[in-house]
């Protein structure tokens, strides 16, 4: 253990360490036939893989302190949030790329642009530091936000065909046959962000404030970031999912007000 | 007669293949069956004139495109009905849902009233073709909710004087209006759709089995609604059935769909009260059809 600007800097002993936590689990899943074992294997690999490559570029790209390698990272972020919805999706919607694209993209800029420049006022605008981490935040929520309302889309679409055709054969438009099943969809993906807003530090203390905490920040600084980072997730994902549906919904729609069944 | 002592091509015309395997029937000699897609007679004020309908849906990833309905024509008359009848999978609701555009057919075209449907706008043509489903759908709220349950661009009358008219026309009384939908039964709940659909006053009815999720007593009294209407209101009725007693009471011509595709058409009236066609005798269970006076 060496203590280094406030944080404890772990060897790779110690992180060693902590994955013989994995291990118990794995030998318990063996020995009561959970069938978890190469899941957690792999997991754990990946985990480890994976973040440190990630520390790897980013410690790199704060190094280097250019726009255009912070501009790389965010297109790469955003690729693989767009790739990780669509394939959320139990049945393929057509442009299913586009529609996540746009709905990612748009919810993260706005919302990473007001943080940006007008919240936090970061000077230069795309000094890593900040604006990776708060991009990756906002890029994860829409991304699950987004999934998840396309999803429950899907499912609400194929459940309630009847109630859709009976409300376009009365000569309803499609927009207004469709409107309950959007409205659910959205609400749906909203469901864990209203309920984290509602129990945020009461049931546990959130991932950025934690690691505020950890690096040394004091608590009240490491809770206006917090609060912060509540308002603009709600905002991402409120948007992610709205636009996401909204796109996604017209897709199973023709101009003739009809319901694409086959899609379903 | 057995299968094998008839001529190849008798035995083709003989089977007649469905979902569930293979039926077999036998062409009456004296009855040709009609070539697919043959037009059928021509009748006065078509309410509805289908030609040469085609409808596939398309190939998407490693599913093949599916043909639905290929090459069906036929018209209805003014206050005349049509029944289609044929095996799960024929493409009969299809074909139904083709005639107000809820589908979009691939090939061919419909009209309505002697206009092609897509120069129509389709919510106008869904007021004026009102399509009944299969299972009856009644939103959340009171039987008086659902009725006003119209799109906002609808000129229809929605007053109490009306709505408890509507609901007479269907055999309900006006309690109903504040009974909550929830708690019908399905043939109440037909009803009300039923009704529902009459108050945007079609010129047309189209019926997707209408009588099939319900017991006996209620089927019957479905079938002697929709039979009134047709003679109160001269309804152009296109129904999808195999309910004999509706067959029988709404009379006019049936159209027997095999594969999307249409095989016989026939038409029972005071002239000719039997179905004469072989295969589609033995597809309505055997039962001999005579027409009411």
């Amino acid at each position: 253990m060496m203590p280094t600007a406030g944080v404890i800097d772990l060897s790779v002993w110690q992180v060693g360490l902590a994955a013989v936590l994995v291990g118990v689990v794995i030998v318990i899943s063996a020995r009561q036939a959970l069938g978890l074992e190469r899941d957690l294997v792999v997991g754990t690999v990946r985990t480890i893989v994976q973040l440190y490559l990630v520390g790897l570029i980013l410690a790199s790209v704060f190094t280097a302190g250019r726009w255009y390698w912070v501009a790389l990272v965010l297109i790469v972020m955003t690729l693989v949030a767009t790739q990780a919805a669509v394939s959320r999706l139990k049945k393929p919607i057509p442009g299913r790329y586009e529609i996540a694209a746009t709905a990612i993209v748009v919810s993260t800029a706005m919302t990473l642009g007001w943080v940006i420049a007008v919240v936090v006022r970061v000077h230069p605008w795309y000094e890593p530091q900040y604006v990776i981490p708060i991009a990756g935040m906002i890029l994860g929520n829409a991304m699950t936000s987004a999934a998840l309302a396309g999803d429950r889309l899907q499912s609400d679409l194929r459940a309630r065909t009847n109630e859709i055709e009976a409300m376009l054969a009365l000569g309803f438009p499609g927009s207004e046959a469709v409107q309950p099943m959007v409205r659910s969809a959205v609400r749906a993906a909203m469901i864990p962000t209203g309920s984290g807003m509602m129990t945020v530090g009461l049931v546990q203390l959130p991932g950025m404030m934690t690691g505020q905490i950890l690096a040394g920040a004091s608590p009240l600084v490491a809770i206006e970031y917090q609060i912060v980072v509540v308002f603009m997730l709600a905002v991402a994902t409120s948007v992610a999912s709205l636009l996401f549906v909204r796109l996604a919904v017209r897709r199973y729609l023709t101009p003739a007000h009809q319901l694409r069944r086959y899609l379903l | 007669m057995p299968l094998n002592s008839t001529t190849p091509e008798e035995r083709l015309v003989a089977i007649v293949d469905d979902d569930t395997g293979s039926s077999i029937c036998r062409p009456d000699p004296m009855v040709s069956i009609p070539r697919h897609g043959v037009a059928v007679a021509a009748v006065g004020d078509p309410v509805f004139q289908v030609e040469q309908l085609s409808l596939a849906y398309p190939a998407r990833g490693r599913e093949p495109a599916v043909e639905i309905l290929s090459d069906v024509s036929f018209a209805v008359g003014r206050g005349a009905s049509l029944t289609l009848v044929g095996p799960s999978g024929s493409g009969k609701s299809t074909l139904l849902r083709c005639l107000n555009r809820l589908e979009e057919p691939t090939g061919g075209r419909v009209r309505f009233h002697d206009r092609d449907t897509t120069s129509l706008d389709p919510l106008e043509l869904r007021r004026r073709a009102a399509l009944v489903l299969q299972t009856p759908v009644l939103f959340e709220g009171t039987v008086r909710d659902n009725l006003r349950m119209q799109p906002r661009t609808s000129t229809t009358d929605l007053s109490e004087a009306r709505l408890v008219h509507a609901l007479a026309e269907v055999g309900l009384d006006p309690g109903f209006l504040d009974r909550d939908g929830a708690t019908l039964s399905g043939g109440e709940k037909q009803r009300v759709t039923i009704s529902r659909a009459l108050l945007g006053d079609p010129q047309a009815l189209l019926l997707d089995e209408p009588t099939a999720s319900l017991d006996p007593p209620n089927a019957a009294i479905l079938v002697d609604t929709i039979s009134g209407l047709r003679q109160s209101r001269g309804l152009t009725i296109v129904a999808i059935t195999h309910q004999p007693e509706l067959i029988r009471r709404l009379g006019g011509c049936l159209l027997y769909l095999v594969k999307g595709r249409a095989e016989t058409y026939e038409c029972i009236d005071d002239l000719a009260p039997t179905i004469t066609d072989g295969c589609l005798r033995a597809f309505l269970a055997g039962e001999r059809f005579r027409a009411t006076p």
